[in-house]
């Protein structure tokens, strides 16, 4: 056979792009891959239509290499490596898990090949990081909850996926506020695995059962709640959301509804690109790690109410956060996000 | 064609096909070489046990739903045993996470023969039983691996006086995968009970008239398909030093992986090498749609279309042959 003819080559090939892998710099445009676990929600589909846009508007990335799909870690390990075989100059990585991916994360790095980690953290230290802080993210939004209730009261808690680093974190965030408020009680705890579908089928079983609550935390899984309630006819309570375009919109409208969205912006991957193309170009961060904090919009102040009515944004998709901008981080318009175009697209 | 030759022609043919992808990955990959081919194989490592599994289950004449579950299982119990743990105890959670995959297959096909609900059903609510399980096990992705079973799977095999010229095309994987499987299937493929699990596949009630214990038969294949989860979810927490609750896309890549590799879906037919090789087919076809920078929402279709294409090529092939 002479398919081993043909492959033996490769080993010096492969030396020789290593070697002048130290000349990146003098390029001025650059091919970045990006590799993401979860595919099909408004979120993540958000996130890379944003790194998308950021690279056209960067005018610095020649072709973007995306390994988007439903998976585990291995399965990132597996779109990374083969990332590096494409030889991409940086990686951009939303992790499935916060050290599942660190081996091929490793092998990138030690090639010379920039990985920036995008939401979740990753626990492998030649990567950068910038993240949303998930803890923050629940307690924020949980800490509003309890106070509206007065810290008295029964609470339902929809959480995210099971078993997801990103749920985990946000439990932290919520456990802690718990804990601040004694008086609160968890009567019906959920995973909404993020599914629009199965969150609004929990909260009707729960509605169903005559179980009597005071207040709703969900974990972005939020408008369906809300529909919910009003289709049912049953009072409405206090909800605690994201910035999603859907959730934001009945927060504005939604007549005696009650609720906070949290800010939790998908735009983070235009971050990481952004991050990305200024290592390529030389200039590094000063920290390894930056984490994007979150805000709360809530509507019964009126910081609050300005805020929600600047960021409310109809011609989003529902599941879309509003927060399409990042100051400093994004420099595309919205038109190009919507597109969800990138380099030679 | 000698018979030999023809009974493999499914094998060969697919032998040719994952040639011509490797040639087709040079040219639109020049870089392409030892490092792709090592990635390639350590990709191919837990969809080559998941559908080692499946196609035992297959061939016994069911299908088992709740495979990726089992791997999810004992890996998060394989990265829970070792996590603080000295590195020789590894040896014994090994052993103990395959007997654990034994032992869960087992259930599935002790359910499967007792309560007489097809196996489809019944393993499908089994896929719900382990998962939960796996989610007691550890709530979310955590653990550790024994170090010298992560090495077990990084880099190539090095032996002295072999130029590494050749061992650079030898990845640990490889190696890894070769004798694990030959270890458990040759001497099951050989045996009477090998035959036992053809036949019953075949037919269970010529099968059972010539003899054959039809129930003991099906309740090991079951336990076999566990014991091969249970080495992909070792594989799994081997390549990311930890175990995670969440079980991954290995169902359905197990039973694509089986048709592919030319296993009759009503049992009793095909072999081991033909849903392996197909397993790499597979994996490359990704690596080139990830080279090509393929949109991502249409990798999948890719994917499926090759596979209906291939499958039906084959079966076209297969009947031409049939005529005189």
């Amino acid at each position: 056979m002479n398919l081993k003819k043909f492959m033996m080559p490769s080993a010096l090939v492969l030396a020789m792009a290593c070697s002048f892998g130290g000349t990146a710099l003098a390029k001025d445009k650059f091919v970045i891959g990006i590799s993401n676990t979860v595919q099909g929600n408004g979120w993540r589909e958000e996130m890379i239509c944003a790194m998308k846009a950021q690279a056209l508007a960067s005018g610095k990335v020649e072709k973007l290499n995306i390994a988007h799909r439903n998976t585990d870690a291995a399965g990132q390990l597996e779109d990374i490596r083969n990332l590096i075989n494409a030889g991409v100059d940086a990686i951009v990585v939303n992790p499935a898990d916060p050290s599942g991916a660190n081996a091929a994360i490793a092998e990138a790095t030690k090639k010379g090949i920039v990985v920036v980690a995008v939401d979740q953290a990753v626990t492998e230290p030649s990567a950068y990081i910038i993240a949303n802080n998930q803890e923050e993210y629940a307690y924020l939004g949980a800490s509003w909850l309890f106070k509206q209730l007065g810290g008295k009261g029964d609470v339902v808690y929809m959480r995210g996926a099971a078993g997801a680093s990103g749920d985990n974190d946000r439990d932290k965030g919520f456990k802690k506020a718990l804990a601040e408020n004694p008086g609160i009680k968890v009567v019906k705890e959920t995973f909404t695995g993020w599914q629009q579908d199965q969150g609004k089928q929990q909260i009707l079983d729960i509605i169903n059962s005559g179980q009597k609550f005071d207040g709703i935390w969900t974990s972005g899984i939020d408008n369906v709640i809300v529909d919910a309630l009003t289709e049912s006819g049953s009072p409405m309570v206090p909800v605690v959301g994201a910035d999603n375009a859907g959730f934001v919109g009945q927060l504005n409208s939604v007549e005696g509804l009650k609720g906070v969205a949290v800010t939790n912006p998908g735009s983070i991957g235009a971050a990481g690109i952004t991050l990305a193309l200024k290592i390529l170009q030389g200039d590094k961060p000063a920290s390894q790690s930056v984490l994007v904090n979150p805000e709360a919009w809530d509507n019964t102040t009126d910081e609050g109410k300005a805020k929600l009515k600047a960021a409310a944004d109809p011609s989003l998709s529902p599941e879309w956060p509003v927060s399409i901008f990042i100051p400093d981080w994004t420099t595309y318009t919205k038109d190009q996000i919507v597109a969800c175009k990138g380099p030679g697209e | 064609m000698s018979s030999a030759l023809r009974r493999q022609a499914w094998v060969i043919g697919l032998a040719i096909l994952l040639a011509a992808l490797f040639v087709f990955t040079r040219i639109i990959q020049p870089d392409y070489g030892a490092d792709g081919f090592g990635s390639l194989v350590r990709a191919a490592l837990p969809f080559v046990f998941a559908v080692a599994g499946q196609t035992v289950v297959v061939i016994a004449g069911g299908i088992d739903l709740s495979i990726a579950s089992m791997m999810a299982l004992t890996s998060v119990t394989a990265a829970t045993l070792m996590d603080g743990a000295s590195e020789p105890f590894g040896i014994v959670a090994v052993a103990a996470v395959l007997l654990l995959g034994f032992l869960l297959g087992a259930v599935n096909g002790i359910l499967v023969v007792v309560s007489r609900v097809p196996d489809i059903v019944v393993t499908l609510a089994m896929l719900f039983v382990w998962q939960g399980a796996a989610l007691l096990v550890r709530d979310s992705p955590g653990g550790a691996a024994s170090e010298w079973l992560k090495e077990l799977v990084v880099g190539n095999l090095a032996v002295p006086g072999i130029p590494t010229g050749i061992t650079d095309w030898v990845p640990k994987a490889l190696i890894l995968i070769v004798v694990c499987l030959a270890v458990v299937w040759i001497p099951l493929r050989r045996s009477r009970l090998g035959l036992s699990i053809y036949a019953i596949g075949s037919s269970s009630l010529a099968a059972f008239r010539s003899g054959v214990n039809v129930s003991r038969t099906k309740i090991v294949a079951y336990a076999f398909a566990g014991l091969f989860a249970a080495m992909g979810g070792l594989v799994l927490t081997m390549s990311t030093g930890q175990g995670a609750p969440i079980p991954g896309p290995y169902l359905l890549a197990s039973v694509a992986a089986v048709v592919l590799g030319g296993v009759a879906l009503t049992g009793g037919k095909g072999g081991l090498l033909g849903p392996v090789i197909a397993v790499f087919v597979l994996r490359l076809v990704r690596s080139d749609l990830t080279f090509l920078a393929v949109d991502p929402n249409v990798t999948t279709i890719v994917e499926g279309a090759i596979m209906v294409v291939v499958v039906m090529l084959g079966a076209l092939l297969a009947m031409r042959n049939r005529q005189p």
